[in-house]
């Protein structure tokens, strides 16, 4: 049975980085160590939050993070910050190709990084919002919000495989 | 100092070099994790780096830049995969059993370096759990080496680390991979060839003949002159379309057999290439690759070999014979070369990105195609023909603007090349129209200007087709990469290579595997167990546990995993693949029937099978009875999919077909899963009779159906979390045990309601 939590009625604190517990006012309910997971990750949601416990069990379904009280959503966001690591491509630094394996060097918002990507065809993908999402050879995850704001090199560069 | 010369994944930075020997003294080390990530998760140098008695963690948002964990004060060290990254967690022993544990964040990474963390983990915890040293260092150094197995010269993963690479074998331009299919023609097109510069050469004396014509023979009347002219004219003109309708003929034999060729590679390639492969490339990409791509770069192959060939030979003729009749026109009429060449560069780099861009829209379009018409009951019963239509009108419209993209470009292209062109022959025009007009020293006739003017306009036929080569050289290039994406791909490894036991008895044994399927989730966690020859195991747990991935690996489906599998104490990659997989008998939950015969699906994996045989196998697998009831018996022609049997009989039929094998192993992964009791029992019947002698491994959801086994493995996320016979397990009062519970339960329910529905 699904249990949603519609935002008041839950205090949310942050337990070990990626994990919070969650206290349900009204009710002696506690629960320790919930691990936050997304439920539209690529859709990039901040709506439908799986809370699990140690064993992977859903415990609760945030509906959604902006109903939550403020210190309750700093907390919960925080923990998803963490789990989260989808580095925002600002720049394309450098791209090569040598025998069918591409390295690319990117800037990103998590600072520069240089990677390697096996097959571009099947590597990126462009979303129906326009995003486009780059999965690299040790499948990291990697994000374009809009190629169009990017410098004109990078949109260059980046083109063929869109 | 500390020495750092054992395993790392990276060099080690020299500020963390400098850290570690500070930490650790003269401890030695024994293996590195070089991280890419700070604990912020910012991108930075980290590292965990591991010794006999401790680790240390050396990350900037450490106090003091490190932080030091002596083993005995850990208790568990945990790799925690999250989304994009990692971290290892290490849960401290705590002095006061009432306190909390402790746990510490030491390393931060992306999914890069999840392997060895992993491995590193594993490490500690046994060793701490007292386990060998130097053994569970060799479990680290495999990891590594794994790591390790990378072609040096294009960084492609080796099959292990001495392998050949797959990838620079034979490594070449695209063109030079094509000679591949051109060669076994090269008869037939070498003749093409011949016939091809004869007719060209040909096609250089009518302007000849129009010079003679206006200068020699109407000026002087001469008559008998004029027929012997048209005769000779005709005569040639005989010839060239002669020859050109045998080289057509040739042209096209060649090009077809070149075509086929491709496509046959193509599709055999296809077969061998790893279920990997296929996780991440649609069908539909691979169908167009064989249909399509093929064609557009046999079409390429033909014109780079033939006309270019023919072309070039034109070209060098008509300058000759330009230069010989007059040198100044000659090099008047080349003025527009450079631009031409120019522009078909400037062109080629323009038009390139689109036709990529036009193949991946393409490649949308057949993927659709790919997973909607075989899935048409499934859109009518949801009535979502609606839906799929403006999914396909989406994608058909996206590739449609593309398409008027490229397509501006690649006409706008010929025609001011073919402008540009004009213009040589309108300075030839001008210029020559002067020199008779006004003779001076340069004197011409005006049958010498009309040839010339028809030589310019035969000259720019040539330059024309150069300048316009880019366009299909791109789009030929487009193709040719995807074809090879193909061609040039891993297959699966140790077709006809490796050994054949003399027997298989079917003793299987999985040692400390670890599998993912991406780096972002692991599927199978350091699993170990032993199978005897004989043994009939029934492999539980919920969905999504990892009970099928272990038979895929024991199938082989997937090799890229740590740890081994052996079967009769031989390592299964040091078998060859198709006498292994002729071993095992593999019976899935929704079988594959083929468009074909009830027989020949049977016989599908035995070629040359007697008859009696087949009949014998359905027999066994209870399948013969509803067979004799077929109006058409054992000749029925199934549709695709094996359309026209029901789930129970398809099912019937491929357990015939494992009958056929005889197999040493028997892999049964749902078989009863998605049948009614009465059919169940059935095949029950037909399983029972087949699994005598040999060892069998059977997935179930319904536990009654593990009846026969003598062992249970019990699978959780990917472990084996226990392993024993059904008394042992129901003894334990673990998962098992709740599990028969909760079946025992919902049989008795099911049974009442059934029992009360009959009433």
């Amino acid at each position: 049975m699904l249990k949603y939590i519609e935002g008041p009625e839950v205090k949310l604190t942050v337990n070990d980085k990626i994990f919070i517990d969650a206290e349900f006012y009204g009710s002696d309910e506690k629960l320790y160590e919930l691990e936050p997971h997304r439920l539209f990750p690529i859709s990039g949601l901040n709506k439908y939050i799986s809370l699990l416990d140690s064993e992977g069990n859903e415990r609760a379904i945030i509906r959604n993070i902006d109903n939550l009280l403020p210190e309750s959503k700093a907390a919960l966001q925080s923990a998803l910050d963490e789990y989260y690591m989808i580095p925002k491509i600002t720049r394309f630094v450098k791209r090569y190709e040598k025998f069918n394996i591409w390295m690319w060097t990117v800037d990103t918002d998590k600072g520069r990084y240089t990677f390697e990507l096996r097959n571009s065809l099947t590597a990126i993908k462009t979303l129906y919002d326009g995003r486009i999402l780059i999965k690299d050879g040790s499948d990291n995850r990697y994000e374009i919000t809009d190629l169009y704001k990017l410098d004109k090199r990078s949109i260059k560069m980046m083109l063929p495989d869109i | 100092m500390a020495e750092i010369k054992t395993f790392s994944n990276k060099p080690i930075p020299e500020k963390i070099s400098e850290i570690a020997g500070k930490v650790l003294g003269d401890e030695k080390i024994l293996f590195a994790v070089i991280g890419d990530l700070n604990l912020d998760g910012k991108y930075d140098d980290s590292a965990f780096i591991v010794t006999e008695s401790s680790a240390v963690a050396v990350d900037t948002r450490h106090e003091n830049g490190y932080r030091l964990y002596r083993f005995d004060e850990i208790e568990k060290v945990i790799v925690k995969r999250m989304y994009g990254n990692a971290i290892i967690r290490i849960r401290l022993k705590n002095s006061d059993e009432s306190e909390k544990k402790k746990v510490e964040i030491a390393l931060r990474f992306t999914y890069a370096n999840a392997d060895i963390a992993d491995a590193a983990a594993i490490f500690i915890n046994n060793v701490t759990d007292g386990m060998d040293l130097e053994e569970q260092l060799l479990i680290v150094k495999s990891t590594y080496d794994k790591q390790r197995s990378f072609c040096p010269k294009c960084g492609r993963k080796l099959a292990s680390p001495d392998a050949e690479c797959y990838n620079c074998k034979g490594k070449g331009k695209i063109l030079s991979k094509l000679m591949k299919y051109l060669l076994p023609e090269k008869g037939k097109l070498i003749i093409c060839i011949v016939l091809s510069v004869i007719v060209t050469f040909l096609s250089l004396v009518p302007p000849r003949v129009t010079q003679m014509m206006v200068d020699e023979i109407l000026p002087k009347n001469d008559a008998k002159g004029l027929v012997i002219i048209i005769l000779a004219l005709l005569g040639v003109y005989i010839v060239q379309y002669f020859l050109g309708f045998i080289r057509s003929y040739y042209l096209r034999i060649a090009g077809d057999k070149i075509i086929i060729d491709l496509k046959k590679d193509i599709y055999a390639k296809a077969q061998y290439l790893p279920l990997s492969y296929y996780d991440k490339t649609s069908t539909g990409s691979v169908i167009n690759r064989v249909n399509s791509d093929s064609v557009i770069l046999q079409n390429f192959i033909m014109r780079i070999s033939q006309e270019g060939i023919t072309q070039g030979f034109l070209l060098i003729g008509i300058a000759v014979i330009m230069l010989v009749m007059n040198w100044k026109l000659t090099l008047l009429s080349l003025l527009p070369v450079p631009l031409v060449v120019l522009g078909g560069r400037l062109f080629g780099k323009k038009i390139g990105p689109m036709y990529r861009r036009l193949w991946i829209r393409s490649s949308h379009i057949s993927t659709l195609l790919a997973d909607t018409i075989p899935g048409v009951r499934v859109i009518k019963s949801f009535t979502n023909e609606d839906s799929i239509i403006s999914k396909f009108k989406a994608y058909c419209d996206d590739w449609l603007k593309e398409d008027k993209r490229a397509s501006m470009i690649s006409s706008v292209f010929p025609n001011v090349m073919t402008f540009l062109i004009t213009c040589g022959s309108v300075i030839i025009w001008y210029v020559g129209g002067r020199w008779i007009i006004d003779p001076e020293n340069n004197s011409i006739t005006i049958g010498m200007l009309v040839s010339f003017i028809s030589y310019t306009s035969m000259f720019y036929g040539p330059v024309g087709f150069f300048a316009n080569i880019s366009d299909s050289y791109q789009s030929a290039l487009a193709s040719a990469e995807k074809i090879f994406d193909i061609i040039d791909a891993e297959p699966e490894h140790d077709f006809a290579k490796g050994t054949e036991l003399e027997r298989m008895d079917g003793k299987i044994e999985f040692r400390n595997v670890n599998f993912a399927f991406d780096r972002s989730k692991k599927v199978v966690d350091n699993v170990s167990f032993t199978l005897n020859p004989g043994d009939i195991v029934g492999i539980v747990g919920t969905t999504g546990s990892g009970k099928s991935t272990l038979i895929n690996l024991l199938m082989r489906f997937y090799d890229d995993y740590e740890g081994e599998i052996l079967v009769d104490d031989v390592n299964i990659k040091d078998i060859d693949m198709k006498y292994y997989r002729d071993q095992i008998g593999y019976v899935q939950q929704e079988p594959l029937m083929f468009k074909d015969t009830v027989f020949n699906n049977i016989a599908y994996g035995t070629p040359n099978a007697h008859v009696e045989q087949v009949i014998y196998a359905a027999d066994v697998a209870n399948a013969h009875g509803f067979i004799s009831r077929l109006p058409d018996s054992y000749d029925t022609y199934l549709g695709e999919r094996g359309i026209g049997l029901s789930g129970g009989e398809k099912q019937r039929l491929s357990i015939a077909r494992a009958v056929m094998k005889n197999p040493s192993i028997l892999i049964f992964d749902e078989a009863t899963a998605a049948v009614d009791s009465e059919t169940e029992e059935l095949i029950q019947q037909a399983i029972e009779r087949l699994i005598r002698g040999r060892t069998t491994l059977m997935i179930a959801h319904r536990l009654s159906t593990l009846r026969k086994a003598n062992r249970i493995l019990v699978v959780d996320k990917g472990r084996i979390i226990e392993n024993g016979s059904h008394d042992e397990l129901m003894a334990l009062k673990g998962k098992y045990y709740k599990l028969i519970q909760i079946q025992s339960m919902s049989q008795k329910v099911r049974e009442q309601k059934e029992s009360e529905n009959f009433e």
